[in-house]
């Protein structure tokens, strides 16, 4: 008998069956989104320096006055000064910088060299000869005080921290103490940053109140200042430097009123002319006063969204939840239909489109492919545990289906109660390729935050900021988030706490490990190192934190937390109620559980080989070893189920959990254990040699956090996923699995239930996250020989989707040896 | 305790029965289809094929090959160990509605082992299910059907001479052990046919096969086309056993859909292999 698969029907083309059916009553694009879809495909995105201009500027006017006063005061300057324009077509107005597509230079985060700015020049942005000189000029005259200068002045006295950032534990490795890793950000967004916070500030306070009404109270607050309790005079400043940033973004509200009334005039098309007269109702009303309408409620959203970016990991919270409101009402009177919402939801998605990034060389490795996280949460429970889904959740998942566009992200919360129908849409994403939604587990993410004493009603609010963290809207924030390598802690621990890149001494001497009698006495002696060298970590991020607190007081997101106006403090200076201001984050975890089970078989167990002559074989990278290798390859590996490997995988997030929790945060409480990887792996992977799990020097780590080596699954989703649940990640504010699917696994609608039934069953029974990437092989290898075909080719890499042409080689290399699980 | 050659067990199955299934598959077959996609699954041992296109020449074969080239198919497990393996991806079947199928090589081969795992399966709350080529005495069908939720049952030709040329067998054990399976043993079943261009797809055979199942097993039987596919060719050559082997060319979209109206004129319900129930 014969293992027929349905393979060959997808060979002449798709089936002709009736279930297709649904494709022809899918909405459409209509021509105002094709042109704004059409204007979003540029080859080369400009680099400006507008702001950086203003920036400077106001940074030297006001060096005599208060850090938080001298911040509101930068971004008023930027909100009263930079250019204001509106697009043809643009429902939603406001634009991240001064030109079209446009990447606004930083001040704070880095210095951009002439070399990084070639580098950049190469990587398709463009610069204007004019700013290029202009900005060296800026340079002479302005050296801005850097996040990274900041630290280096003190880690680089240090000799413990120093030859650890040079390591590059932490990624990426340090070069020099006032450069760091070199390069600073280049990004869209009005504000000022900070750049990489994990935090979702209290969106709906501004829809629903206003910024009038938040400006009221805080007038109300310094009303009742007294001065005679301790900290009134910093209050008092801290409430100035609000009521000025909100002030600030009303005029920059205004600004837009007048531009689209101005254009109105001129215009000949009436239907047009009716819009943007509705654009300048909608802007001059909001954000100043709570929205009125649906429309009212997206511009308000955007306004308030440009000022929190540039950030790769600016959050929009729980958007179906707080944004359903005014949908319904609207809906109710008449004021928009179904078709009315998509298009003005697609037109937000196209808004998000036009924010970029890109950091200097060493941190673009990291997150390739124009890296951002601009999250948007689905769906979940509501506070008393019923479904929270609503016509909003399918509503943009449809939306992300027809634009096709990568960002902004979904992320869909999955629980026992979730319909199948949800998720059986947000799979009709999935199968475009586009890599979204995310599926996430409301059983696993609300347990992290119960067990950290969240009152379970508050916990069911949680949301994903960045890539796969959970925090509470307005309670708590992720602000210093290291990626560790620990295969690199496994190579040094194996060569007596050397650095073998740089010669220095990182790690206390391990000694001679040939004298530990038994694998438990050798697993010992490398946790112990390994806690040494998370210590050094938590350190780094303390020392972060500290200076981040002083440089970069942020009145905006501070006073959108809860307690923010009353508090007179930013978010920096406070302890929150639920505290995870820092988190240790494992990369390559599971090639050390790999690494350790084959020395563990063949060291210890067959006894057939001895622990200095594998790390000669590491040393010499496997040339001369390829049967050793073999046998090292043959071992146990995990995502198969075998518990042999699975339980050393167990034991090591388990320790690193228990451990991370032992070091104290500079904003009170204790640092929190994570597990996303990003594109960590691959730079990651590149500092680390030969690896016991066969793994060559330099090539990528595993991928995620718990997902397989690449191409050592050998058993299919499931027993990944059995793999994965056998490690408690209830204790982790995030993990990551992601798994590539082949389309004949996901073609048929009886494909997608059963897709959906996995999820489900995977995030109701412990499961954190899980991500799908559906291209077949040979698209990627195309893709790879032809970019120029495969503009849109969107792929999942870690948390983000990005266009598959815009990552390395080596990230697109990673992206198709990852197992391609086949339909049986 | 019984023991049986498996080649391959495959997790995530969806298109193999109802929810998520494991499938595992046994070697050793009655049948010589000259189409066959897993070659491998036809003699009752264990057997090592060669990935021509890894090997270097580098006669480390001794030793275990560095580059992989060299494989061993079919390993001896128990029903323990097998029925180990599956568990590991129960959570996933009890969620489902799934469960685990038995597939081959042809399962009702190996009868005991066959009857002991699926009884240890349903045991244990899981949906099995039997893909089988029908070709079997009727005890081993009854010893082994106890156990199972339903059968994935193969029909390849309706001549008996033609189903001779093309499997080295004759038809009609086969076509009595369906009736029987319907009509005695009442186990649901799946009629599954494999659409061989130049071989089976003739509209001659392809009335007969609807006739016989509309009309000898059962007009609500859901009939599956599985259409010819290349992916299995390579493997010939691994077993250096090409002779064995006749190329066919895939069918057509249209031809298929022809195949399609045909049984759906008989008032059966078609799938294409893949595809399930709404």
């Amino acid at each position: 008998m014969s293992d027929f698969s349905s393979e060959a029907l997808r060979i002449d083309g798709d089936p002709a069956g009736d279930h297709r059916e649904s494709v022809d009553t899918a909405p459409s694009l209509s021509p105002r989104i094709r042109r704004l879809l059409a204007a979003l495909r540029v080859d080369r995105y400009p680099l400006c320096i507008e702001k950086l201009k203003i920036v400077l500027a106001s940074q030297h006017a006001t060096r005599n006055e208060p850090q938080i006063l001298r911040r509101a005061k930068c971004l008023e300057s930027v909100l009263d000064r930079m250019p204001v324009f509106i697009e043809s077509g643009e429902l939603i107005v406001g634009q991240g910088a001064s030109r079209p597509m446009g990447l606004e230079l930083d001040a704070d985060y880095g210095i951009w060299s002439p070399e990084e700015i070639e580098s950049l020049k190469a990587s398709g942005f463009d610069i204007t000869p004019e700013d290029e000189s202009t900005l060296a000029a800026l340079y002479r005259h302005h050296a801005p005080r850097t996040l990274t200068a900041a630290i280096g002045a003190i880690a680089g006295e240090s000799e413990r921290l120093w030859p650890f950032l040079r390591s590059g534990v932490v990624l990426p490795p340090w070069k020099d103490k006032t450069e760091g890793p070199g390069g600073g950000y280049a990004q869209s967004g009005l504000g000022l940053g900070p750049g990489f916070y994990l935090m979702c500030v209290d969106i709906p306070r501004v829809l629903n109140r206003g910024l009038n009404g938040l400006i009221a109270e805080a007038e109300e607050e310094r009303r009742c200042l007294s001065f005679l309790e301790p900290h009134a005079a910093d209050k008092a400043v801290y409430l100035e430097s609000v009521i000025l940033t909100y002030r600030a973004l009303i005029r920059f509200a205004d600004r837009h009123a007048a531009l689209a009334d101005a254009i109105a005039a001129e215009t000949s098309d009436p239907a047009r002319r009716e819009e943007l007269r509705l654009i300048a109702r909608s802007c001059r009303r909001v954000p100043a006063e709570p929205a009125g309408s649906f429309v009212e409620a997206l511009q308000a959203f955007w306004f308030l969204f440009l000022v929190l970016n540039p950030s790769p990991t600016a959050a929009a919270g729980r958007f179906d939840q707080y944004m359903v409101p005014f949908y319904e009402r609207d809906l109710a009177t008449g004021k928009i239909d179904e078709t009315g919402a998509i298009e003005w939801l697609a037109c937000l998605r196209i808004k998000d489109m036009q924010l970029n990034r890109v950091s200097g060389k060493a941190n673009r490795q990291k997150n390739a492919g124009l890296a951002k996280w601009h999250n948007w949460t689905l769906g979940g429970v509501t506070a008393d545990g019923r479904d929270a889904t609503n016509a909003l959740t399918y509503l943009l998942l449809d939306c992300a289906k027809l634009t096709r566009l990568p960002h902004h992200t979904l992320t869909l919360r999955v629980h026992e109660g979730t319909p199948e129908e949800l998720l059986v849409k947000a799979l009709e994403v999935v199968q475009t390729g586009l890599g979204l939604p995310a599926f996430v587990g409301d059983r696993s993410y609300i347990e992290y935050f119960r067990s950290n004493g969240v009152p379970v009603e508050r916990a069911r609010d949680y949301v994903v900021t960045g890539c796969l963290d959970a925090n509470l809207p307005g309670s708590s924030r992720t602000c210093a988030i290291g990626m560790f390598v620990v295969p690199l802690v496994l190579e040094m621990f194996l060569h007596d706490g050397i650095d073998r890149r740089t010669g220095l001494r990182v790690g206390p001497p391990a000694g001679n490990l040939e004298t530990c009698e038994d694998f438990p006495a050798f697993l010992a002696a490398f946790k112990q190192h390994l806690r040494h060298f998370m210590a050094l970590a938590a350190e780094k991020n303390n020392l972060e934190l500290s200076v981040s607190r002083e440089l970069f007081p942020d009145p905006l997101r501070s006073s959108l937390m809860d307690d923010g106006l009353r508090c007179g403090k930013d978010v920096l200076a406070r302890t929150m109620p639920f505290e995870n201001g820092a988190v240790l984050n494992p990369v390559g975890m599971i090639n050390v559980a790999d690494s350790l089970a084959a020395i563990r078989r063949l060291v210890y167990d067959e006894r057939s080989i001895r622990l200095s002559d594998l790390i000669s074989a590491l040393d010499a990278n496997w040339v001369g070893h390829e049967n050793l290798r073999a046998r090292c390859l043959a071992c146990p590996k995990f995502g198969n189920g075998d518990d042999y490997v699975d339980q050393l995988a167990r034991d090591l997030y388990a320790f690193w959990a228990d451990t991370t929790t032992e070091f104290p945060t500079a904003l009170g409480g204790t640092h929190k254990p994570t597990a996303i990887s990003i594109t960590s792996h691959q730079p990651g992977g590149a500092l680390t040699g030969a690896t016991p799990d066969g793994r060559r020097a330099g090539d990528l780590c595993a991928d995620g956090t718990l997902s397989p080596m690449q191409g050592a699954d050998r058993n299919g989703p499931a027993r990944a996923l059995a793999s994965a649940l056998n490690i408690d990640q209830d204790p982790y504010q995030a993990t990551l699995l992601n798994l590539k699917l082949h389309p004949s696994a996901l073609s048929t609608p009886a494909d997608l239930r059963k897709a959906a039934l996995l999820i489900r069953t995977y995030l109701t029974h412990g499961g954190k996250h899980l991500q799908f990437n559906v291209v077949d092989r040979a698209t990627l290898v195309d893709a790879q020989a032809h970019p120029d075909r495969h503009h849109d080719l969107t792929v999942r890499v870690a948390g983000y989707s990005a266009y598959f042409v815009h990552l390395g080689k080596v990230m697109q290399d990673e992206i198709i040896a990852r197992t391609e699980h086949r339909a049986c | 305790m019984s023991n049986a050659i498996v080649f391959n067990i495959q997790g995530y199955s969806i298109h193999d029965g109802p929810g998520i299934r494991t499938t595992v598959f046994l070697k050793g077959c009655p049948l010589r289809c000259q189409w066959c996609q897993n070659p491998e699954s036809q003699t009752s041992q264990c057997e090592a094929l060669l990935h021509a296109e890894l090997c270097e020449g580098c006669e480390g074969c001794v030793e275990p090959c560095p580059r992989g080239a060299r494989e061993v198919v079919g390993r001896a497990m128990s029903v323990a160990e097998v029925f180990a393996e599956l568990a590991k991806e129960s959570l996933f079947y009890a969620h489902s509605g799934g469960g685990v199928t038995l597939s081959g090589g042809e399962p009702l081969f190996s009868p005991a082992f066959a009857a002991e795992l699926l009884a240890r399966c349903k045991q244990a709350g899981w949906h099995t299910a039997l893909d089988t080529c029908g070709y079997a005495s009727w005890h081993s069908v009854c010893q082994v059907l106890e156990h199972v939720d339903l059968v994935l049952f193969d029909l390849k030709h309706m001549d008996s001479r033609q189903h001779f040329a093309g499997t080295g067998m004759p038809n009609e054990r086969i076509l009595e052990n369906a009736r029987r399976i319907c009509h005695e043993l009442r186990v649901p079943m799946w009629a599954r046919i494999p659409v061989i261009p130049g071989y089976n797809d003739s509209t001659d055979n392809m009335t007969a096969t609807a006739r016989f199942i509309a009309e000898e097993l059962s007009p609500s039987l859901p009939v599956y086309l599985h259409p010819y596919h290349r992916f299995g060719e390579g493997k010939w050559e691994q077993f250096r056993r090409p002779a064995a082997h006749r190329r066919f060319d895939p069918p057509g979209e249209s031809h298929l859909h022809g195949i399609r109206r045909l049984f759906e004129s008989r008032g059966l319900n078609v799938f294409r292999g893949g595809e399930e129930r709404e």
